[in-house]
């Protein structure tokens, strides 16, 4: 029972840390990013480069993957998706290429195989009669300050209601003098560099080979759709439900059914309920 | 169905070639990669059928052709089957895949269909994996049977199949049908507004398109004689759009002349192997940014343009 609480919790700590800046980036400069699940990839792939290639020590690496995801976002953001986001449906393919390029390019540099992320913690801790790895606890413990420091900063600072205010009126905010163009890159770095720390995270007890962008893509796409599209405090929600509901099913039934909850819970939330738990709207 | 005498003299120059060609060039090995072209050509004109027409796009096309395939797979291996049992079951299969998703997605505004396919596929592609037991894991499903014995004999079936199924979209995409699902692309609100049920022509495009790119995959089945979880990868979907981008969306059949082309130009780069996936996504960003109309359905425009002010 414990154990179920200790590991559905980090599954949701790494389920939220995708969905929220998914989610964010929708919300605020519509873009539906199909290469957010490539920023988590290029986080892991990041630290294991940094770490085993150049010999940095972890927590440099890891903070340099961070930082140069969130730049590598931004960029994509100017260079390829601005250009292109008047239409929708060019967003979506453009970042899907984007996407599949990068999954081109991580596997003719380091191959196919599996990659080892070292975990900053080693050491196994005992909660109450269940072993729980350090670099699980550390996920979860950095995963819910990381997504608190978020909240904190649209809540408190004069960026945040900026972009606040571009996700509740596009049109009232500019007309506010927001530079909504610049707002847009910021929120892209943001949610880029939340996606690349939850790869560093989950790097040491996740498999880390270069299709790993599309699962949690998948599974990003079935939080956001039961949370509510563009909602962060329905994504939140929507990520427990989901990462409890996969660590019940894979423990009461079989961990070769837990795939499917994700799409099920999407299509079930399409049928019954489209707008999600929390409505359509509700950025913060 | 065709507008002018000079299309249908184009399509038939067009089958011509097709068919000439593995009498010119005998030799197996160009047999096979015309084959493959011609099954791709299937799938992308069965994608612009439903995404070109009304501008949803697929990003899971490949969850249509692997249920296809893995149809004919069980059909043919685990029931014993005769090869010709796969088409018809490999259609009913992917029409039911096609009414799920499009079902709840369809009725929808706004992006559900697309990251919905996204998924079905990549989900279908890991429970082929886990489900090993049943499905043959990494392996697949091997020891199919061909449904023509000879090569060139296949060739000509899948020629046939492609040249039927081309025509047979092209006529419901020049009819009232085809004019509704255009209308859908432009105005949805009014489309609905002067009665149309908009959701109901959706989901039939979706569904007329699933089960004809099924019986692809049941030929690529029966011509590769084994089927595996890859089918079901993004990247055969990513292929076969970046095949209607270069060819030219909601043209029909532009996307046949796409297939053929990318298929073809990528066996010339056969030494690139490993790029080759890298080259159709960036062709695919190009594509957006500089060619939007794509390359060979404004092109035969623009030949015709040009042949009929010599005349």
């Amino acid at each position: 029972m414990l154990e179920i609480l200790i590991v559905g919790a980090v599954s949701s700590a790494i389920y939220a840390m995708l969905a929220v800046g998914f989610t964010l980036i929708f919300g605020v400069a519509r873009i539906l990013n199909l290469a957010h699940g490539t920023f988590y990839a290029l986080g892991a792939y990041g630290a294991y480069f940094f770490t085993s290639h150049l010999k940095l020590p972890l927590l440099a690496a890891a903070l340099l993957a961070v930082g140069l995801v969130a730049l590598f976002g931004i960029a994509v953001e100017r260079v390829l998706i601005r250009p292109m986001r008047k239409s929708q449906l060019a967003t979506l393919m453009i970042t899907l290429a984007v996407a599949l390029v990068v999954e081109q390019v991580l596997f003719l540099t380091f191959g196919s195989e599996y990659r080892n992320v070292p975990a900053f913690v080693d050491a196994k801790f005992t909660i109450g009669g269940v072993d729980v790895g350090g670099a699980r606890l550390l996920a979860l413990g950095v995963g819910v300050a990381l997504i608190a420091a978020l909240w904190l900063f649209i809540q408190r600072t004069r960026l945040g209601s900026a972009i606040l205010a571009i996700s509740q009126d596009p049109v009232a905010a500019q007309y506010m003098g927001i530079p909504s163009e610049r707002i847009f890159a910021v929120v892209m770095g943001i949610s880029a560099a939340l996606a690349a720390a939850a790869g560093v995270l989950a790097g040491p007890f996740l498999t880390v080979q270069p299709t790993m962008w599309l699962l949690p893509i998948v599974k990003a796409f079935a939080i956001v759709v039961v949370g509510g599209l563009g909602s962060i405090p329905g994504s939140i929600v929507a990520a427990l439900m989901l990462g409890y509901a996969e660590t019940i099913v894979g423990y009461l039934v079989s961990s070769s059914w837990t795939e499917i909850v994700s799409v099920l819970a999407t299509l079930l939330t399409l049928v019954l309920r489209p707008a999600g738990i929390f409505g359509r709207r509700a950025a913060f | 169905m065709f507008r002018k005498p000079i299309d249908l003299a184009g399509a038939a120059a067009f089958v011509a070639v097709m068919a000439a060609l593995p009498l010119v060039f005998t030799g197996n090995y160009l047999i096979g990669v015309l084959t493959v072209s011609v099954i791709y050509g299937i799938w992308a004109v069965t994608w612009d059928f439903m995404s070109g027409l009304t501008g949803r796009e697929n990003f899971g096309h490949s969850l249509f052709i692997g249920v296809g395939a893995y149809t004919a797979g069980f059909m043919n291996t685990s029931f014993g089957l005769p090869g010709w049992w796969s088409l018809p079951a490999a259609m009913a299969m992917a029409t039911l895949f096609a009414l799920a998703i499009g079902l709840p997605t369809l009725r929808l505004k706004g992006p559900y269909f697309a990251l919905a396919m996204l998924s079905g596929a990549a989900i279908m592609q890991r429970l082929m994996l886990i489900f090993w037991e049943h499905t043959g894991g990494e392996e697949g499903i091997n020891g199919l049977v061909p449904l023509i014995r000879s090569q060139l004999g296949f060739y000509y079936f899948a020629l046939a199949a492609l040249v039927a199924i081309t025509a047979l979209l092209l006529a419901l995409a020049r009819s009232r049908w085809g004019l509704v699902l255009r209308a859908i692309r432009g105005d949805e609100a009014a489309c609905q507004a002067s009665g149309i049920n908009a959701t109901f022509y959706k989901i039939a495009a979706l569904v007329i398109s699933a089960a004809f790119a099924g019986v692809g995959g049941a030929m690529y089945a029966h011509y590769q004689l084994q089927v595996s979880p890859q089918l079901f990868a993004v990247v055969t979907s990513i292929t076969i759009i970046t095949m209607v981008y270069v060819g030219g969306m909601a043209s029909i059949y532009g996307p046949v002349g796409g297939a053929i082309l990318l298929v073809l130009l990528t066996e010339l780069l056969r030494n690139f192997g490993e790029w080759r996936l890298m080259i159709y996504s960036c062709t695919l960003i190009l594509i957006l940014f500089f060619l939007p109309n794509g390359l060979i359905a404004p092109a035969w425009r623009r030949l015709k343009a040009a042949m009929g002010r010599g005349e």
